[in-house]
């Protein structure tokens, strides 16, 4: 689906944004993309939509170099969702998907209402204007936007942030469907519930490199230190030990009464962030 | 192509593939419509139309109930002292007055009026109320009354009336200052609104040419100065007068409409927002206006003027409310390369827009 080697991309002469990455995306893959602000996400997704040109190495989108088969039947295959939920204010959100589908043939064109009843936007408000809607409204408006034209690969940034709580779940649930379907998802994210959560693999980008590429479990497993945490109550007095995960094959080394709870010592991905680049995501 | 690895992927996704110059050019006009549809509701919403047509309807008023009355009043009067009787062939225009006290008494009546000292064979232009630079033509005519035949003649131009002259001439200044003042304000207006929803980089990454998205806008800003053209010479030039000088009418608003609409766009993508804008609007409006109305309009010469481009397509807008055929193809040369120009150059800041983010 997608294969990108030894990519680079400068900002004038002495801003080099991207330092030779490499990397690639299996069909149907949910792939994340973390990093810091500045760290080259964006300008590594602008290049991968076409937004972008003149970078280096070689960005191979469904079998084909992007550089030099670059045309108008690769946006037909490709929804973007990008940071801010870019919509007209004026037009309502019937309009604005109407609109933009417009210049999509029509045979792969979803049905525009069932497609906001599964972003679950308000029936009230599909025909006000976009400029009364809440921050979390335009999101869904703008996920439906990207989705109406059925992509082969989806580009997705930052697709929770504005949503409240349910909101993210609903969105997740869709990604996940869309994975179901086929669909390969191109995930930028600050947020690590998401990554964890959705994807299949992460690369963690800083200052234009890519750290680490891994799944998140084998990220996780990698940076584990392999220890076990027990509270227990003990002759009314509460307890806590941490003990490898050989000790346990025999049975709980210590004298307790009660086990009130068992945690591994599993580090977060924002963890492992942390260890690879010493920068915090925001 | 694009590969299709179909997988275990859903059937709406598959055969869609349109294929053939066809398929390609009937998307095109599909995509062109849609553009056209959002970009009229956008200058709607905008209230655009409502704008040109307050300017038509404020236009028409001034004409009809100020200017072309305004305009009306009689010509200056020219008075002669004489007193060696040395000019034999003066119009019957000219007053001769008795003593130089009698004239200095009647130029201070009216200040408009213009005498005339003949001392030695030699006359002497007295203009009591004048700008050296500004009044030449009052005592060009006053001459010309005096030699009736003489270099001071003024050549007739077309067959108008007066009242019909005043008329094309307010008119013509009018559609200038709409399409270079008025309409440049709503069209940026409408512009900044679009660039700072940011809409403008979702087209990055929709199927369509991007220079479609340019076409569509510059085709509606273009219509409408030349259905605002028409509408304005009909109301205030006539039926009759309006048919003999449409075509050349039309030809030279596309022009002025064209460089406009073009410069404004590339405002727009070029300036960060509305407020910077008004300040480049000002700069624009006056380096486009102040030049070409006190060279074309007053007796005020300024040499480097022919280096103006507007200065031109002002005098070709002229010269079509006058009948008056512009043929020089060099003229026509350049407008067409500043199209073209002006074209690349939004075009390149257009991308350069979309590739921006926040």
């Amino acid at each position: 689906m997608m294969e990108v080697k030894n990519l680079t991309f400068s900002y004038g002469k002495e801003k080099q944004a991207l330092h030779g990455l490499n990397f690639s995306v299996e069909d149907g893959e949910i792939f994340g993309f973390l990093g810091p602000n500045g760290s080259g996400k964006s300008t590594t997704q602008k290049i991968l939509t076409g937004i972008l040109k003149g970078y280096g190495g070689t960005v191979s989108l469904f079998g084909k170099d992007l550089s030099s088969t670059h045309t108008q039947d690769f946006f037909e295959e490709i929804g973007v969702l990008f940071e801010f939920p870019y919509l007209y204010a004026n037009l309502s959100a019937l309009d604005n998907l109407r609109y933009f589908s417009s210049f999509y043939p029509r045979e792969r064109l979803r049905d525009v209402e069932e497609l906001l009843d599964e972003l679950e936007l308000k029936q009230d408000f599909r025909k006000k204007p976009v400029s009364s809607y809440s921050k979390g409204m335009r999101q869904r408006v703008s996920m439906a936007r990207a989705l109406i034209s059925n992509p082969r690969l989806l580009f997705l940034d930052e697709p929770t942030s504005g949503l409240d709580p349910s909101g993210a779940v609903l969105f997740r649930r869709i990604i996940e469907k869309e994975r179901q379907k086929g669909t390969t998802v191109f995930l930028t994210t600050h947020n690590m519930l998401d990554a964890d959560l959705l994807c299949d693999r992460i690369a963690f980008l800083v200052k234009g490199n890519i750290a680490a590429l891994d799944t998140p479990k084998n990220l996780k497993e990698q940076h584990s230190n392999h220890r076990i945490t027990v509270e227990y109550l003990h002759q009314g007095r509460r307890g806590e030990q941490t003990v490898e995960p050989t000790e346990l094959k025999a049975g709980i080394p210590f004298a307790y009464d009660e086990l009130l709870s068992i945690h591994s010592q599993e580090p977060t991905l924002e963890d492992i962030f942390i260890r690879y680049t010493g920068r915090r995501l925001s | 192509m694009w590969n299709h690895n179909k997988g275990n992927r859903d059937p709406a996704r598959t055969n869609h593939r349109l294929t053939g110059k066809s398929c390609k050019t009937r998307s095109i006009w599909k995509s062109l419509r849609s553009l056209l549809q959002k970009d009229f509701r956008m200058m709607r919403s905008g209230k655009f139309f409502a704008v040109a047509l307050g300017s038509l309807l404020l236009y028409t008023l001034f004409i009809h109930f100020a200017y072309v009355r305004f305009m009306d009043m009689e010509i200056y009067q020219v008075y002669l002292y004489d007193p060696a009787g040395t000019q034999r062939n003066v119009s019957p225009l000219v007053h001769p007055v008795a003593s130089l006290e009698e004239m200095d008494r009647i130029l201070h009546k009216d200040a408009n009026s213009v005498g005339i000292h003949v001392t030695d064979g030699k006359p002497e232009v007295s203009l009591y109320t004048a700008s050296k630079k500004l009044d030449r033509h009052r005592s060009d005519y006053a001459l010309s009354l005096l030699h009736p035949g003489g270099k001071y003649t003024p050549e007739t131009v077309g067959g108008n009336n007066l009242e019909q002259k005043n008329r094309r001439d307010i008119t013509c200044e009018l559609l200038f200052i709409e399409i270079v003042a008025v309409g440049f304000l709503g069209i940026a207006s409408v512009l900044f609104k679009e660039k700072q929803m940011g809409v403008m980089r979702v087209h990055a990454i929709l199927p369509l040419p991007k220079s479609l998205f340019l076409f569509s806008k510059i085709f509606l800003f273009l219509a409408t100065d030349l259905v605002f053209a028409i509408l304005l010479v009909l109301c205030n030039v006539g039926l009759s007068g309006t048919g003999k000088i449409l075509p050349g009418l039309l030809i030279q608003t596309t022009i002025l409409s064209l460089v406009m609409a073009l410069t404004v766009f590339g405002c727009a993508m070029i300036l960060k927002d509305f407020r910077q804008f008004s300040l480049a609007y000002l700069v624009i409006a006056l380096f486009v206006t102040a030049p070409v109305f006190l060279s074309a309009n007053t007796s005020i010469k300024m040499t480097w003027i022919r280096f103006h481009p507007f200065y031109h397509i002002y005098m070709g807008l002229k010269h079509a409310f006058f009948g008056i055929p512009v043929a020089n193809p060099l003229y026509y040369l350049c407008a067409a390369g500043a199209v073209v120009l002006l074209f690349g150059i939004v075009k390149t800041a257009f991308c350069r827009e979309m590739e921006k983010e926040g």
